[in-house]
Parts: C-alpha cells; structure tokens; sequence
C-alpha cells in the first residue's frame, strides 16, 4: 500500500488541508506453482505468508505436480507427497517441521486466504493430468480452474513473480 | 513517522496495549502473528511481540515501516526478544 497525501477544501473552514489517504492498488504477487513436492509446497507457504503480512494481492497458478498435491485426497496426506530432491531427507524435513511448530503446507494458504486477497487456479491441463476434472476434487481453498492465458496476463501485472 | 528507536529503559516503562505471545512458532509465525494482532488494536496503541525466531528481529521493523507503524525497539531477553511497535 502506497500512502499519499490529498489536498482538499473542508466546508467548515477554508483552508486548505493535507489528508493522508491510502492510494493506489496494492502490490501483486504472481506465484506459478508447479511443484509437488512437500518442501517446495512449504517454502510457497512460508513465501505467501511474508506477502500476506504485507497485504499484497496474490495470484497463484497451480501446474503439473502441484495440481496433483492440491487434490482432496492427496493434500493432507504426507504419505502420498515425497521431495522432489533428496527424498531421504523427507522423514526428517516433516520431524523438523513438527518439533519447530511448522504448519502443513496447505495450512499456510489457508492462513494467507483469511488475511490477504489470494486466489488459488488450478491448470485445467494439469487437473486432468491427475484424474481432476472438476473444481470439488480440490481442496476448498482452490479458488477455479483455468487456462494458461490467465496466468500470462497475471504475471504481466504482478510486481513479484515466482515459479516454484 | 519517527524512526527513533528507544532505549531500553523507555521501552520498559511503555505501556503495553497489546502483547502477542509468539515464542512458540518459527517464521513465518511470530510476523502472521503480528499482522493479526495490530488489527486488534487502535491508532497510537504499542504493541510488544514475543519471538523465540531470530529473524523476527529484522522481520518486524521492515514490516511496520512498509505497514507505515513506527518501531520502537527490542529488548533482549535469555532465549527470546521483546519488540515493541506502535500503530499509526
């Protein structure tokens, strides 16, 4: 958020007055989240929650692997979710996060959902790709599925673009 | 906004408005936690934030300066920070 100063007449006197007001649109974040991976997934949370705290706008694509994780069945199960790299290291990543008092992943776009505006698209492609064909087989905090287009058109106005 | 930060003695003898609990969390927690918190409160009230997460330290005071809040201060405590910050 942008803050600004307005000049305006006031009706009772006739001074002129400086009147700090917030303009402008707030800033955008665009995230392509391709990545099915439980780390990655995290580190998108943890990356959502820092423009959240921000009050950006945020846009997040879900492709390929990642639209696999989003589906209902799939998301709050850690069984069914590896690491893309190192995947020995997965029994400790998901020990660590518990002794540190880490939210799951999808907890984190829950968080980011109540605080700022973020919208979850879901790749119509990638859905299929996974057996999705609708929006009921993802969890509640998809948004929509969409096209490709939309994504282009979001990451050209974004002020943070990521792919993940 | 003043970034005048205050010393140690100022900053224990503010009164406290609000006081958010977040030494059980790592990052992001404690700046969730924050950004939940001044919500809560009106204009010109201090808020303290308990951390435990090291980055807390340098997460909050570029928060409340791009949120337009002013920054107080930190004090250190064994094991954990007190940071102080009041909303505009």
């Amino acid at each position: 958020m942008m803050k600004s100063h307005i000049i305006e007449f006031s009706s009772e006197n006739k001074y002129l007055t400086l009147k700090p007001i917030i303009m402008g649109k707030n800033k955008k974040m665009t995230m392509a989240l391709y990545s099915g991976s439980i780390d990655k997934l995290t580190a998108a949370g943890v990356i959502l929650s820092g423009a959240a705290a921000d009050d950006m706008d945020v846009d997040i694509y879900v492709l390929l692997q990642a639209a696999r994780a989003f589906k209902k069945e799939i998301a709050t199960n850690k069984d069914k979710l590896f690491m893309a790299e190192n995947n020995e290291l997965r029994i400790e990543f998901l020990n660590s996060l518990k002794r540190l008092n880490v939210k799951e992943w999808h907890e984190f776009f829950k968080e980011a959902k109540e605080i700022t505006n973020v919208k979850i698209h879901i790749c119509g492609l990638a859905g299929k790709i996974w057996g999705g064909e609708k929006l009921d087989d993802f969890i509640d905090l998809a948004d929509d599925i969409c096209g490709i287009s939309e994504y282009i058109t979001s990451a050209q106005e974004a002020d943070v673009h990521l792919f993940i | 906004m003043g970034e005048k930060i205050m010393t140690t003695e100022e900053l224990k003898a503010l009164k406290i408005d609000k006081s958010v609990d977040a030494r059980g969390t790592a990052c992001p927690g404690p700046l969730l936690a924050a950004k939940k918190a001044i919500g809560e409160i009106k204009s010109g009230q201090i808020m303290e934030i308990l951390s435990a997460d090291e980055g807390t330290k340098k997460d909050i005071p570029k928060w409340a300066a791009k949120q337009g809040h002013d920054y107080l201060g930190t004090i250190e405590e064994s094991g954990f920070f007190k940071i102080y910050m009041k909303k505009n």
